[in-house]
């Protein structure tokens, strides 16, 4: 009981951090004496289109709550990243998407969206007393994660739902059968995935995604341990410096030698499943997946898993953090309705249950502060520990540009080049060549 | 002599066999290797070494696939769609292949050639924006008129075939006896191509309801056909492989039964009018 | 129905026949309403993209007139070079291999023998499933650990395969499934070749005393030689289209070892959103294909062939 008072307190320590990440103004309501009403919108029906991941499995298994409430029927559907952007683009662009309410992510999205101003700005109807429910306790979401969401004009467009880390995770029965720790710096990862690797098991030291785009996140990861960006508070880009050397050399190396044949078309979906079957010892992705490894129809390792803070770099321990954000189409006819929904979803319940069943981290600072959600969640107190020390060093994990989509590609195949066998300098000087015209001529525009 | 005769016989039927069971093994294994999955719990179907036979066979991922997701509102977009396209397909393709196989217009046949040939993907640009400046992106609408590209083309490949087969005697004879070449069209050509047109719309409805992209872009939500509503809603989804199985097969059931009934008609508008949709 | 395609006839008509043109004059009214709609949904979209091509045009942005700046960035571009010389192997290989192994399924198919309507009909479903669908079964069947296509390798004693996990595998791999889905197409169009062979030169043969290898070289083959060009046509011009199961299979990866112009167009249009370069490519794409077809056309006219 006594580690749990300990690892108690560091959250609400971590939870009193959070707040300095980022602060804008803060939006006050002015009126708590309102006459707001969940109901005032019943019988209406409105179009939800989400991201696929485990956050949003949990929102549709609920849904009939938010109906319960309100009276509003909800058709949602979760479709996966990659398919979702071309989704919005094409929809936004179109003029009358079909959705009303979206997820939106911050680390790819919020540029181009902001820039053909997608979405409602969302303060109005926050600092209207009828619009929203006296216990939203806007206060209570996470200034960083607000800072996120709001565009550089200072229109908040969306809210942030969801603010993902990266860790690393790793099985524990296969590290005690080898008799190694779990490794302490970034270099040492290499050194602990060495001893793991063993082909005539069909199991590997490490995995991460190699699929070209969907890898460029591992590689930032890797990045931030020299203590740099993609680009440098100039704008200009760091990819091919030392530095980004480095990073490659040792993303190569890991996925090269150390993981899985066919990493090079996984994304962290193939990741997972590599991970979850014992087939790798580590796994260096985001928290979102949690919720997977400790269920035993899904995770043969249910129960084994250890969920490791990323080891510290050469000159900074950092966390890739990748933010999402909810928010309601200008061209809807219902943001009644879908604003409704976006306090309902991100209402202190539904959040706090995120974190419970480790279907993501919340936006939120409270889940973090109730000893009930650790002690109800199905995931071990450790998963919970590595959460607060990743706040800590927590660090956006692609760079805030408009064409953030070549940015992933262009780099992305150069990472799997890397893979398949060729030199870390020349891929990365390459694409930083490919890349530079791209970025400005986005600017530009 | 007699007796080698016969082992020769014998070896050549054996190596006969063997070369059926070559060429039709890989799609057998492959359909049963799909069913296979449909039917087993997710920890069988991600088991190291395979588990090959269910057991016990669960209906939990044709289950999942019908809960999870609005597969009947996306089959019916799909009929809709497909069934639209091959109807208006028919109702202009049918006079025009008459009409170029009687006159026999090069150059009208020479463009649906062409036509053929382009990948649907090329066509799929300019009617995105077209569509986007009409507000119609989105709509079963826009599909149906979209996938018109995948079908007039066909239809009116078929039917030139099929009429420049037919002699044109019996029409030239009514026309004689005072008969307008609608009605000669209308009463005489079409009942006797009526085997064409089964053919090409069997074929439409085939490349027609097997095509994607265009839903995907498209297609929005209310409009979203089977195909590309598997690949969005369910494809990343691949640590579930028993639902994405299950959700395979459904979607090729009704052009896999199409198949299997209609199997002569689809051989011989095959070998005549050959090109796939693209 | 003959096996005649429509093409013969088109090729043999290219000339003005003039018989009885009393009848003949009002023709063209049944090409009407097919006229307005190919217009609107086929002729009007080449020149639409054609157009887009000069342009820098954003989705839902604005558009600038860039004259031929799309084209001269395209034939810069190393990526689009790559994109080709992908298509190519692709096409080369997805074309001679379906040729081969057709021919010789028309061949077994042709022959009577038990359970041969159920087997053809089972060999033919690759062709008419749903593409998407097979490419995601495909796609679980490949995955390098867990697949079942591995499983079967270590039964026979070869090691595991990286598949389209692989540069160097992708597009043998792809191919692969192409074979697989349209080796039944080559086979139904030389079986309806088969079926219509005259009888009279193997009985002269057989008089003659020649075997069934020298059948087959000396008669089989040249009369069934114009079924196969027009198998390969065929071939040539869908395997140079393929989009759905590469797109679900690898989507031009690893990298960019597997996008073909067919990729490289789609990620430029929908996920770059650069419309009008990805028109440009469709414009130098539609002017590959259409004249690799007509060439083949005009190869076909050449090689007499009239049943």
């Amino acid at each position: 009981m006594t580690t749990f008072r300990i690892s108690r307190r560091r959250l609400m320590q971590a939870a009193a951090i959070v707040p300095i990440l980022g602060a804008p103004a803060i939006v006050r309501r002015a009126n708590a004496q309102s006459s707001f009403d969940w109901k005032r919108y019943a019988g209406e029906k409105i179009d939800v289109a989400l991201t696929k991941t485990p956050r949003n499995d949990y929102f549709q298994s609920v849904e009939h709550e938010f109906t319960e409430l309100t009276g509003i029927e909800v058709s949602s559907e979760q479709i996966p990243e990659q398919q979702a952007r071309q989704k919005q683009v094409i929809e936004f662009a179109s003029g009358s998407p079909t959705f009303d309410v979206t997820n939106i992510s911050l680390a790819v999205m919020k540029r181009l969206a902001g820039k053909g101003q997608w979405l409602e700005d969302l303060r109005p109807m926050l600092d209207d007393p009828e619009q929203t429910a006296p216990d939203f306790d806007f206060a209570d979401i996470s200034r960083g994660g607000v800072a996120f969401s709001t565009q550089a004009d200072g229109r908040m467009d969306t809210l942030p739902c969801s603010l993902d880390y990266f860790l690393l995770y790793y099985n524990k029965e296969l590290f005690e059968q080898a008799g190694v720790e779990f490794p302490t710096s970034m270099d040492d990862i290499v050194q602990v995935a060495a001893k793991l690797t063993k082909p005539e098991n069909n199991v590997y030291g490490f995995v991460s995604r190699g699929l070209k785009n969907a890898n460029v996140p591992v590689w930032m990861n890797l990045l931030f341990g020299q203590d740099i960006d993609a680009l440098d508070a100039g704008g200009k880009l760091m990819t091919d410096t030392d530095e980004a050397i480095w990073a490659a050399n040792l993303y190569r190396t890991l996925n090269k030698d150390y993981a899985p044949p066919g990493t090079i078309g996984f994304n962290w979906s193939e990741c997972q499943t590599t991970f979850t079957q014992g087939y790798a010892a580590m796994w260096l992705d985001s928290t979102a997946w949690a919720r997977a490894m400790e269920d035993p129809a899904k995770s043969r390792i249910a129960g084994k898993v250890g969920y490791g803070v990323m080891p510290a770099g050469p000159k900074a321990s950092a966390s890739a953090i990748f933010a999402e954000g909810i928010g309601i189409a200008r061209g809807s006819k219902k943001k009644g309705p879908a604003w409704l929904y976006l306090q309902w979803y991100l209402n202190k319940k539904n959040q706090s249950m995120l974190v419970q069943t480790g279907a993501g981290s919340s936006a939120r600072i409270s889940p973090f502060k109730d000893p009930a959600v650790i002690e109800n969640s199905p995931l071990p107190r450790a998963y919970f520990d590595m959460l607060v020390k990743s706040i800590d060093i927590g660090r956006p994990g692609l760079p805030d540009i408009i064409p953030v989509t070549e940015f992933r590609d262009t780099f992305g195949v150069a990472l799997t080049n890397m893979i398949g066998g060729a030199e870390a300098a020349p891929e990365l000087k390459a694409a930083t060549e490919a890349f530079r015209p791209i970025l400005e001529k986005s600017e530009k525009a | 002599m007699e007796g080698e005769s016969l082992v020769l016989k014998v070896l050549r039927k054996a190596a006969f066999a063997f070369a059926v069971f070559v060429l039709v093994s890989p799609a057998i294994l492959f359909f049963l290797w799909t069913i296979s999955l449909s039917f087993k719990s997710e920890i069988d179907n991600m088991a190291f070494p395979p588990v090959f036979v269910p057991s016990p066979p669960t209906l939990a991922n044709y289950e999942t696939v019908f809960s999870r997701n609005d597969f009947l509102g996306y089959f019916i977009n799909s009929v809709l769609v497909t069934g639209g396209a091959v109807l208006i397909g028919l109702l202009v393709g049918v006079p025009a292949g008459y009409g170029i196989a009687r006159s026999k217009s090069s150059r009208f046949a020479i463009v649906i050639l062409i036509a053929r040939m382009t990948p649907a993907l090329s066509y799929l640009i300019p009617l995105f924006i077209v569509f986007q400046l009409l507000g119609m992106v989105g709509t079963i609408g826009a599909l149906i008129v979209t996938h018109l590209v995948i079908t007039i083309p066909i239809i009116v490949w078929i039917m030139i075939g099929y009429f420049e087969s037919l002699p044109a005697e019996l029409e030239d004879a009514a026309m004689v006896d005072g008969c307008t070449t609608w009605q000669a069209f209308r009463h005489i050509a079409v009942p006797l191509a009526r085997p064409g047109i089964v053919i090409s719309s069997i074929l439409a409805f085939i490349f027609s309801w097997n095509n994607f992209i265009f839903s995907v872009v498209l297609g929005g939500k209310q409009a979203r056909t089977l195909p590309s509503a598997v690949y969005n809603v369910l494809s990343f989804e691949q640590v579930s492989w028993g639902p994405l199985a299950a959700a395979a097969l459904l979607v090729s059931l009704p052009v896999l039964l199409l198949t299997v009934f209609a199997q002569k008609q689809i051989v011989a508008g095959l070998s005549a009018g050959g090109l796939k949709d693209g | 129905m003959t096996a005649v395609s429509p093409a013969a006839g088109l090729v043999e008509s290219d000339e003005p026949q003039a018989e009885s043109p009393d009848f003949k004059r009002n023709y063209w009214v049944f090409a009407v309403p097919a006229t307005v709609v190919i217009l609107a949904v086929i002729v009007f979209p080449w020149l639409f993209t054609v157009y887009m091509s000069f342009h820098i045009w954003e989705i839902g942005g604005g558009t600038t007139f860039v004259w031929l700046d799309n084209y001269r960035q395209l034939f810069a571009d190393q990526r689009f070079h790559e994109a080709l010389v992908h298509t190519l192997v692709f096409t080369l290989l997805a074309t001679l291999i379906p040729i081969v192994l057709g021919t010789l399924a028309a061949l077994v198919f042709h022959r009577e023998f038990r359970g041969r309507g159920i087997l053809r009909t089972i060999f033919v479903m690759p062709m008419m499933a749903t593409p998407v669908a097979i490419a995601l079964v495909w796609t679980m069947m490949f995955h390098p650990q867990l697949g079942v296509l591995n499983y079967l390798l270590s039964q026979v004693g070869i090691p595991p395969q990286a598949w389209v996990y692989s540069p160097s595998t992708v597009i043998p791999t792809l191919v692969l499934v192409e074979v697989w889905q349209w080796t039944p197409l080559v086979m139904l169009i030389v079986l309806g070749g088969l079926a219509g062979l005259p009888r009279e030169p193997y009985e002269s043969a057989l008089i003659d005393g020649a075997n069934s290898f020298q059948m087959f070289v000396h008669i089989t083959f040249p009369l069934l030689w114009p079924f196969i060009l027009v198998a390969l046509i065929i071939r040539v011009i869908d395997a140079l289209k393929v989009f759905d199961t590469i797109f679900v299979i690898s989507s031009g990866g690893p990298g960019t070892a597997s996008e073909t112009i067919n990729i490289f167009l789609y990620l430029q249009a929908f996920a770059y959103y650069n419309i009008g370069y990805a028109s440009a490519v469709v414009v130098v794409f539609f002017a590959v294909i259409v004249a690799i077809s007509l060439l083949m056309l005009h190869v076909r006219q050449k090689t007499k062939w009239n049943a």
